[in-house]
């Protein structure tokens, strides 16, 4: 709450020409793109495309081959991860990271007093319960992180980053094996910050999901930035269908805008929702 | 609910704090019964600083006491090889101190008997009325506890990169290095002999109008108690404080701590240092009660003696770890008396290890979170699952109302 004011300041991504190789392999090849304001993004690729390094040079975890990082024109490529979060990029894990021998409680006030070096406990308590109001998890406040299920889970990771209230949220697989119902409020969660007026990157291998939320995607393919631009323009792009979307069906298409995707949420086949956990299966479903 | 808890956690501790202070009236008359009282304070500081290394902060180190002997060793060298004096000797090494002269006594050499100080001959020049000082053992400890401190940040920052078993390799190595400088340099520390260190009262002290000399056990008592539960306060408060929060969200995942704004090696290297020191302090009052420092106080065996006191009380919890200590430092002794069954007599001198092995064995296997910790969190915790089932009953309840006058009450089913 207390960066609602600099919020306002146009928020900018900065990604210049990024490189990164592990030994002889080039998982980064000159990625160049730029954020203004609260965009919603997506980020597909193929495995191996280079989105998890990506997320991982944003976040500090590792330091990029070549190229700068800079967030609202400061450079955060060279910073250590906890200093990155402090500047106001917040991530997700493809593998749900919540602290499983710490509370639910006590997951969310790690980031809140982390960004806070004087304030105490009491003073985010009561911004971790609306968090957990809003998760629907208000009953689970004091049981540890290991006694959630596996999407609850997810959720908690998305409540510790409301309580580090970054300007840029990557949100890495966010919807992978979690049920419907807790779709929906990782739906309204992706709008509720989106409106809060922070930049959103969503990677995803569900492309129903991808294409309903996004209003730009990205694509990586071994590497390589191969489209960037507006969903319904990069899906026909033939660089993309060749590398990820598929020759044959063109990927589906938000039927309707984003404004009435916030209530008509994902309506699923039975038997279409986490029965794949093969990225072609679903993509050409 | 709020009352029972605040009196759990401050009434109970206090009364326990209490019961403490009050104990030497029952048990004072017995030398033995304090002795072990004061070992067993001195293993619970080690035990509860260890497992908020290892049980909070995750960093399964077996530097221990390695840092309790460098805090031992360094109170003892300073207590034996500094004085002060009134007027420069010009035999000894000295710098100029506050008006008077810092002197450092040259090595001892194998056998103190054999020493030739230069304080003796310089005693011969000195003019009438100068004198030597041996400076207070209460500096000692402080130097004690800030070598601790600084070897604590030095393998704090050198173990940052290293996890589980590399991380207890090097410490077991740097513990291994350290018994050897200590026991090669036998000129300095004479070795396996060990270095004498003074008592804690060499004059004896008068408490309550009592007179009680070097040797009696009472004033240590309180030494080692008030030590104890400084260190404890500090602990508690360091458990419920942000350091506490981040240490244990770093076990848990160092990644996602950093990625949440935790800066982890700052608290990794900052929880090194103050268990460093922690273990330290209990080292100097330790060697001054007990009078002599060696460097068997350094074999592996006395690690795990300190770890597996942590595990049984209950790793991640500093109070379990302490009961730990002290019950399973009188259970050794009382595990001492050998019995007879029939013909067959029993030697449980040499048994009661097999006893203690199979209890830390148990332990590992059935009570992974020790036996004390179980109690406690039972206590603590008793309400949350009833919490949780009451707010997820009230939730569904007020949903609902909601849903049937929304008139949508099927469409999520």
């Amino acid at each position: 709450m207390s960066k609602q004011g600099d919020m306002q300041q146009e928020l900018a991504l900065d990604v210049n020409h990024l490189f990164k190789n592990f030994g002889g392999l080039q998982v980064l090849s000159d990625v160049n793109f730029k954020i203004r304001g609260p965009e919603l993004i997506g980020l597909i690729g193929p495995n191996g495309a280079g989105k998890t390094t990506l997320t991982n040079i944003l976040d500090g975890a590792l330091k990029p081959s070549g190229g700068t990082v800079y967030l609202n024109g400061k450079r955060i490529d060279t910073l250590p991860p906890y200093l990155v979060a402090r500047a106001g990029l917040g991530r997700t894990f493809q593998v749900t990271r919540a602290f499983r021998r710490m509370t639910v409680m006590e997951n969310l006030l790690v980031p809140a007093m982390a960004l806070h070096a004087t304030a105490s406990r009491r003073e985010f308590e009561e911004k971790a319960r609306e968090v957990l109001d809003f998760l629907t998890m208000s009953h689970l406040t004091n049981e540890y992180g290991r006694a959630l299920s596996g999407g609850q889970q997810k959720l908690l990771e998305l409540g510790r980053l409301l309580m580090l209230d970054p300007r840029i949220v990557i949100l890495d697989e966010p919807f992978a094996g979690v049920h419907p119902r807790l779709m929906e409020i990782i739906y309204e969660w992706i709008y509720r910050v989106n409106d809060e007026g922070k930049a959103i990157i969503l990677i995803s291998h569900d492309m129903e999901t991808i294409f309903t939320l996004s209003k730009r995607l990205l694509v990586l393919n071994y590497g390589d930035l191969i489209a960037d631009g507006d969903p319904d323009v990069v899906k026909d792009d033939p660089l993309v269908k060749a590398a990820y979307l598929g020759e044959d069906e063109p990927a589906p298409a938000s039927p309707a805008g984003p404004e009435s995707a916030k209530f008509a949420l994902p309506t699923r086949q039975p038997g279409q929702d986490d029965s794949a956990d093969d990225e072609e299966g679903r993509v050409n479903a | 609910m709020m009352k029972r808890s605040t009196l759990l956690r401050i009434g109970l501790p206090a009364a326990l704090a209490f019961l403490l202070l009050i104990a030497p009236l029952w048990i004072g008359g017995s030398p033995y019964i304090m002795h072990l009282a004061i070992t067993a304070f001195y293993y619970a500081i080690l035990a509860a600083s260890w497992s908020l290394l290892a049980g909070y902060a995750g960093q399964f180190s077996f530097a221990h006491m390695s840092f309790m002997a460098i805090g031992a060793y360094a109170a003892a060298l300073y207590g034996t090889y500094i004085r002060i004096t009134t007027v420069a000797t010009e035999t000894c090494r000295e710098i100029p101190f506050f008006g008077r002269w810092l002197v450092i006594l040259d090595p001892i050499g194998i056998s103190q008997s054999s020493q030739t100080n230069c304080l003796d001959l310089a005693r011969q020049t000195m003019p009438a009325g100068s004198m030597i000082i041996q400076p207070s053992i209460w500096w000692g400890l402080l130097f004690g506890v800030v070598a601790g401190g600084l070897f604590g940040l030095l393998i704090g920052a050198l173990v940052l990169r290293l996890r589980s078993t590399y991380l207890a390799l090097f410490t077991i190595g740097f513990s291994e290095i350290l018994r050897a400088v200590i026991s090669a340099e036998i000129d300095i520390t004479q070795g396996q002999s060990g270095l004498e260190m003074a008592p804690l009262f060499p004059n004896g002290i008068t408490l309550f109008g009592h007179s009680y000399s070097a040797s009696d056990k009472i004033p240590p008592y309180y030494v080692m108690l008030a030590l104890f539960l400084v260190i404890m306060l500090i602990l508690s408060w360091v458990v419920s404080s942000r350091i506490g929060l981040f240490i244990r969200a770093i076990r848990e995942d160092q990644e996602a701590s950093a990625a949440l704004g935790v800066h982890v090696v700052r608290y990794k290297v900052l929880v090194f240092t103050i268990t460093a020191m922690m273990a330290a302090a209990a080292g100097v009052i330790q060697g001054h009660y007990i009078g002599i420092i060696t460097p068997n106080i350094l074999i592996i065996l006395q690690m795990s003696l300190v770890i597996a006191m942590a595990v049984i009380g209950g790793l991640e919890n500093i109070y379990a770890a302490a009961i730990g200590a002290v019950i399973l430092l009188f259970g050794l002794e009382l595990l001492r008396n050998s019995f007879t069954i029939g013909p067959v007599t029993i030697d449980m001198t040499t048994w009661r290890l097999v006893a203690f092995g199979l209890v830390l064995m148990i332990t590992l296997r059935f009570f992974r979170n020790g036996l004390i910790s179980p109690l406690i969190d039972r206590v603590m915790r008793r309400n949350v699952a009833r919490e949780t089932v009451a707010l997820r009953n009230a939730a569904t309840a007020a949903a609902t109302p909601t849903a049937t006058t929304a008139g949508e009450g099927g469409s999520d089913e």
